[in-house]
C-alpha cells in the first residue's frame, strides 16, 4: 500500500501540530469574502504584515487570488499549490492565503522577520589600521559587504543548500575570468557532496571538504574580514560563505598564508616584511624551544657553554623531576590556563590569566617544582604561539609541540630532527583544493615568493600567484608602475 | 617514452636539487682523510678531476637516455634480450637497495660514536625506515620534496665553516703539484665515490617534465657539488696538518668543534642531528629507485616492492653493526658504483653506438 501523495491540506495538518503554526480567518467586508491566512508565527514580521499587507487584504474588492496578488504591493508573492514548496516557504516566514479552508491553491506572500546583529569590529583578526568591519551571521549582509568592495559584474555567486535538517545556504563566490574554473568546480562539487544533517558553521564545511580530514593543519583559510576576502578573490581564489557563520572560507590556500596577517598589506612593505619574519621566527621558536630544553638537559648538556650551564644548573638544582615531566607540567598548565580563559567571560578570564600566569608560575618555581629558566621559556613559547594571525593555525602549533617534546625525550636532538622530517613529509602530502599546500616553497614558485615569507612592495605584485593557475595571471602593468626616473627630472 | 602522467612529474630544475641532495651524503663527514692519504695537500686537485669526470659520465648518461627514450631498464632488455638485460637491471636493484642500509648504518655509527653510545640500532632504523616508507608511498613528488627541503634547510651549515677560517693556514697547500700524477689520479678515483648519486637520473628521468631540459640542471648540480667539495677539501687541508688529518675519521665533525656561539658550545651535535636531513634523501631515493626498477622488471606493484626492500634493508642494518662490517659494506657499494658508472656506462654507450650503426635504431 502506498501512502497518498501529500496534499497542501495534509501538509498544513502536519504543521498544525506545532502550536506556533497559526491559521486565522479574516473577513473582507468590501468583497464579502473570508480569507484563511496561515503562517509560522516566530518567522513572520507581524508589524510588517499589519502595516503593509492587511490594509490591502481587507479593504480592496476582489474575488480571486490573482486579484489579491495584483493588489498587493509586495514583490515576492506568488500562487502555489505544490505542498513541498508551501511547506518550505511557510517555514521561511511566508504567509499562505487561501479563500476556502480546503483549497489546495493559495497565495504565498513574503513577510519574513529579519533579525541580525549590527556590523562589528573584527575581533579575531583585529588590525590597528585598515577597515574595521567584519562579517556577521547573515549571508545577505556578508554578500553585500563583499559586493560593495568588488562592484563588477564578473563577481559570481553560486548558491547551494547543504544539510538535510539545517538547509543551510552556502554561497561559492569567485571572480569569473580570474579564478581557475577547476578550483571553482572542485569547491562546488565537494559542497554538493557534503553529507551531514545540521551544518551550523563554516568550520563544519571546512572539516568535511578538506583534502585531508585527519590533518591538524587547516587546509582552508578562514577569515572574518571582508577586505581580506575581497583581496584574495582578486588574486583568483575562491571563497565559501555559509549562512549563519561570520567566518568565510578561502581556498586554495598555502601554509605561508596562515602566517600573513592582513595588516601586513596596510603597512609599508619593509615593516610588514619584518613583522612577517618575526612571526615565522616566533612560530619556530614556539615549537622548538621546549623540545630543545628537554633534549639538551637530558642528553646534550655539552651543547651549552660553561657560563650558561651554571645558570641552568643552579635553577634546576632543587627540582626533583626529570626535564620531560617539568616541561609537560608547565606546558599543560599553560594549555589549561588558555582553555579556562577561553571558556570564561572576559572579566573573569582576565583574572584567571593573572592568577594563573603570576601566581602558579611563581609558586611552582618557589616550591621547587619547575626551574625558572623553563618558566621563562614556556611563557615565551606560549606568547609566541599567539602571534599567529590566524587563530586555527595557532592551535595547530600548540599541538605540534607535544610530539616534538616526546621525540626529544627519546632521541634528543636527533629526535627533534626526526620529528621535523615527519612533519615536513606530512606537509608535503597536504593539498588545498588539490593545490600543493607548501607552495610557493615546494614546488618552488620563485615569483610567488614576493608575497610569502616577506611582502614586497605593491609595484612588484603585478602578477597573480602562479600556484593558483589563474585565467588572467597579470594584475596590472608592472613595468608602468615601476617606471624609473633619472635624478633631477 | 615511458608514459608518466603529467601531474606526477616535476619541473626540470628540480633535477638540481635531486642530484645534489643525492651526491651530498654521509661521505661529506669523512672523505677528506681518504683522499689526503694518497694525494696529500694536492687532494683538492683530485676533487676537481673527479668532478670533471662526473660531468663526462653525465653527458654519456644523457646520451643513453635519449637513445632509450628515457627508459634505462628497457634499454638493457633491447640490447641484451629479456633475460640477460633483466639480470643486469636486477643488479641495479641490488645496488640501490644496498645504498639505503649502508648510508643508514654509517649514520647510526656516527651517532653512536659522537652522541648516543647507547642508541639502539634497531629502534632508530625501524623508525627511520617507517618514515621512509611514509615518504616513498607518496610517490616521486613527495620524495623530491624531501630532497628539496633536506638540501635547503641544512644549507645554513655552510656558514659554520666561517669559524674554521680563523684557524686555517692556507700555506699548507703549497707547493702545488707536489704529488705524482698517478697519486692524484688515484685520489680522484677514490673521490668519485663521494661524488656518486647522479646515476639516479637514469631512473627518475621519465618523471621530469621535458626531460631533456634537465641536463643543464644536472650539470649545474654536479658542478656545485664539485665546488663545494673542493672548497671543503681546501679548508680541511688548511685547518689540519697532514699527520693530524690522518688520525681523524670524520674531519668535518672535528672542524665543527671550533664553532663558537654564545649559546652553543659543541656545534657538531647540532651538525649530526642536522645530518639526518642530509641522509634522508639518499635513503628515500635509493628505495624509490630500486622499487621502481622492480616494478618495471616484474610488473608488480611498487608498494609491494617497497615493503619487501625496506624490510630487507631493515634486517640488514641489524645484521651489520660493527665498524669493520660497515666499512666493508661501504667499500662494496662504492666499488659497485664505480664499476657501474665508469666501466659499465661507457661500455653501454659504446655498445649502443655500434648497435645503432648496425640496426639503425636501438
Amino acid at each position: 500500500m502506498t501512502a497518498p501523495p501529500p496534499s497542501v491540506w495534509t501538509t498544513l495538518q502536519t504543521l498544525g501540530s506545532s502550536t506556533d503554526f497559526q491559521t486565522k480567518v479574516y473577513r473582507n467586508d468590501t468583497a464579502g469574502l473570508y480569507l484563511w491566512v496561515s503562517y509560522v508565527e516566530p518567522m513572520v514580521d507581524m508589524e510588517f504584515v499589519a502595516r503593509s499587507i492587511f490594509p490591502y487584504l481587507f479593504h480592496c474588492p476582489f474575488s480571486s487570488l490573482e486579484e489579491i496578488h495584483r493588489a498587493l504591493p509586495i514583490d515576492d508573492a506568488y500562487i502555489s499549490s505544490d505542498p513541498n514548496n508551501v511547506k518550505e516557504k511557510l517555514l521561511e516566514g511566508y504567509l499562505f492565503i487561501r479563500l476556502h479552508e480546503t483549497d489546495e491553491t493559495g497565495l504565498l506572500v513574503k513577510a519574513q522577520k529579519t533579525l541580525e546583529r549590527a556590523l562589528t569590529v573584527p575581533e579575531v583578526e583585529f588590525s590597528v589600521v585598515g577597515p574595521k568591519e567584519s562579517f556577521i551571521e547573515s549571508l545577505e549582509t556578508n554578500l553585500f559587504l563583499l559586493r560593495k568592495r568588488i562592484p563588477i559584474d564578473r563577481l559570481t555567486v553560486k548558491m547551494t543548500t547543504v544539510g538535510t535538517l539545517s538547509k543551510t545556504k552556502v554561497a561559492v563566490v569567485y571572480i569569473d575570468g580570474i579564478a581557475n574554473p577547476d578550483n571553482v568546480q572542485t569547491v562546488l562539487q565537494r559542497i554538493e557532496e557534503v553529507e551531514f544533517d545540521e551544518i551550523i558553521d563554516s568550520s563544519y564545511i571546512v572539516q568535511i571538504i578538506s583534502d585531508n580530514r585527519h590533518s591538524p593543519f587547516p587546509q582552508l583559510l578562514d577569515t572574518e574580514r571582508p577586505d581580506r576576502v575581497a583581496a584574495v578573490l582578486a588574486e583568483g581564489k575562491v571563497a565559501i560563505m555559509v549562512d549563519g557563520s561570520p567566518h568565510v572560507l578561502i581556498g586554495p590556500t598555502t601554509l605561508v598564508e596562515f602566517f600573513s596577517s592582513f595588516e601586513d598589506y596596510f603597512l609599508n612593505w619593509t615593516v610588514a616584511s619584518f613583522f612577517r619574519l618575526i612571526r615565522l621566527f616566533s612560530v619556530t621558536f614556539s615549537i622548538l624551544i621546549t623540545p630543545m630544553y628537554v633534549a639538551t638537559l637530558n642528553y646534550h648538556y655539552e651543547l651549552i657553554p660553561k657560563d650558561l650551564l651554571g645558570t641552568l644548573i643552579t635553577s634546576r638544582r632543587e627540582i626533583p623531576f626529570p626535564p620531560i615531566l617539568e616541561v609537560l607540567f608547565l606546558e599543560l598548565t599553560i594549555e589549561l590556563l588558555r582553555e579556562a580563559g577561553a571558556r570564561l567571560p572576559t572579566k573573569v578570564g582576565q583574572t584567571i590569566g593573572i592568577v594563573g600566569g603570576i601566581v602558579i608560575g611563581t609558586a611552582s618555581v618557589e616550591a621547587g617544582l619547575t626551574s625558572n629558566v623553563l618558566l621563562i621559556l614556556v611563557a615565551l613559547a606560549a606568547l609566541a604561539s599567539f602571534t599567529t594571525p590566524v587563530y586555527k593555525i595557532g592551535n595547530t602549533i600548540r599541538l605540534m609541540r607535544f610530539p616534538f617534546i616526546l621525540f626529544a625525550e627519546i632521541w634528543g636532538l636527533l629526535g627533534v630532527a626526526f620529528c621535523f622530517c615527519i612533519i615536513v613529509t606530512h606537509l608535503l602530502y597536504l593539498t588545498s583544493l588539490g593545490r600543493p599546500f607548501l607552495s610557493p616553497l615546494y614546488p618552488p614558485r620563485w615569483r610567488d615568493l614576493k608575497d610569502a615569507l616577506v611582502r614586497l612592495p605593491f609595484t612588484s605584485q603585478s602578477k597573480r600567484p602562479e600556484t593558483l593557475r589563474t585565467e588572467q595571471p597579470i594584475r596590472f602593468d608592472g613595468k608602468k608602475a615601476k617606471q624609473k626616473r633619472d635624478i633631477d627630472e | 617514452m615511458a608514459s608518466v602522467a603529467e601531474r606526477l612529474q616535476v619541473s626540470p630544475f628540480m633535477t638540481f636539487f635531486i642530484i645534489m641532495s643525492m651526491q651530498i651524503g654521509i661521505g661529506v663527514l669523512g672523505f677528506q682523510r681518504i683522499i689526503a692519504e694518497t694525494a696529500g695537500h694536492d687532494a683538492w686537485i683530485s676533487v676537481l678531476l673527479a668532478g670533471a669526470s662526473s660531468h663526462l659520465i653525465l653527458i654519456l648518461i644523457y646520451w643513453l637516455l635519449q637513445q632509450a627514450d628515457g627508459d634505462f631498464v628497457l634499454l638493457h632488455q633491447r640490447l641484451f634480450g629479456r633475460w640477460v638485460g633483466g639480470v643486469l637491471s636486477l643488479l641495479l636493484v641490488l645496488y640501490f637497495a644496498i645504498m639505503p642500509f649502508v648510508v643508514l648504518s654509517t649514520y647510526i655509527e656516527v651517532v653512536q660514536v659522537w652522541m648516543f653510545p647507547d642508541l639502539k640500532t634497531w629502534e632508530f632504523s625501524l623508525a627511520l625506515f617507517l618514515l621512509c616508507l611514509y615518504i616513498t608511498f607518496g610517490g616521486f613528488r613527495i620524495v623530491v620534496g624531501i630532497c628539496f627541503f633536506c638540501l635547503i634547510i641544512p644549507s645554513y651549515l655552510v656558514f659554520t665553516f666561517w669559524f674554521v677560517l680563523d684557524y686555517s693556514d692556507f700555506y699548507q697547500l703549497l707547493p702545488i703539484f707536489d704529488h705524482s700524477p698517478s697519486a692524484i689520479l688515484k685520489a680522484a678515483k677514490q673521490m668519485t665515490l663521494t661524488m656518486l648519486g647522479y646515476e639516479t637520473v637514469l631512473f627518475f628521468y621519465p618523471f621530469i617534465k621535458g626531460g631533456k631540459q634537465s641536463a643543464k640542471w644536472a650539470h649545474a648540480a654536479v658542478l656545485t657539488t664539485t665546488l663545494f667539495y673542493t672548497l671543503l677539501t681546501i679548508l680541511t687541508l688548511a685547518y689540519f696538518s697532514e699527520n693530524q688529518l690522518q688520525r681523524q675519521i670524520w674531519p668535518t665533525l672535528m672542524m665543527w668543534k671550533v664553532v663558537e656561539l654564545p649559546f652553543i658550545e659543541r656545534f657538531e651535535y647540532i651538525g649530526i642531528a642536522n645530518w639526518l636531513l642530509i641522509i634522508l634523501p639518499n635513503i628515500c631515493l635509493g628505495l624509490w629507485c630500486s622499487s621502481r626498477i622492480c616494478k618495471q622488471l616484474f610488473s608488480i606493484r611498487q608498494k609491494m616492492a617497497l615493503l619487501v626492500i625496506t624490510t630487507i634493508c631493515f634486517f640488514c642494518t641489524l645484521w651489520i653493526d660493527d665498524r669493520a662490517e660497515i666499512d666493508f659494506a661501504n667499500t662494496i657499494l662504492n666499488r659497485a658504483g664505480f664499476y657501474f658508472l665508469y666501466i659499465w656506462i661507457p661500455c653501454l654507450a659504446g655498445i649502443t653506438y655500434i648497435v645503432k650503426k648496425v640496426r639503425g635504431n636501438v
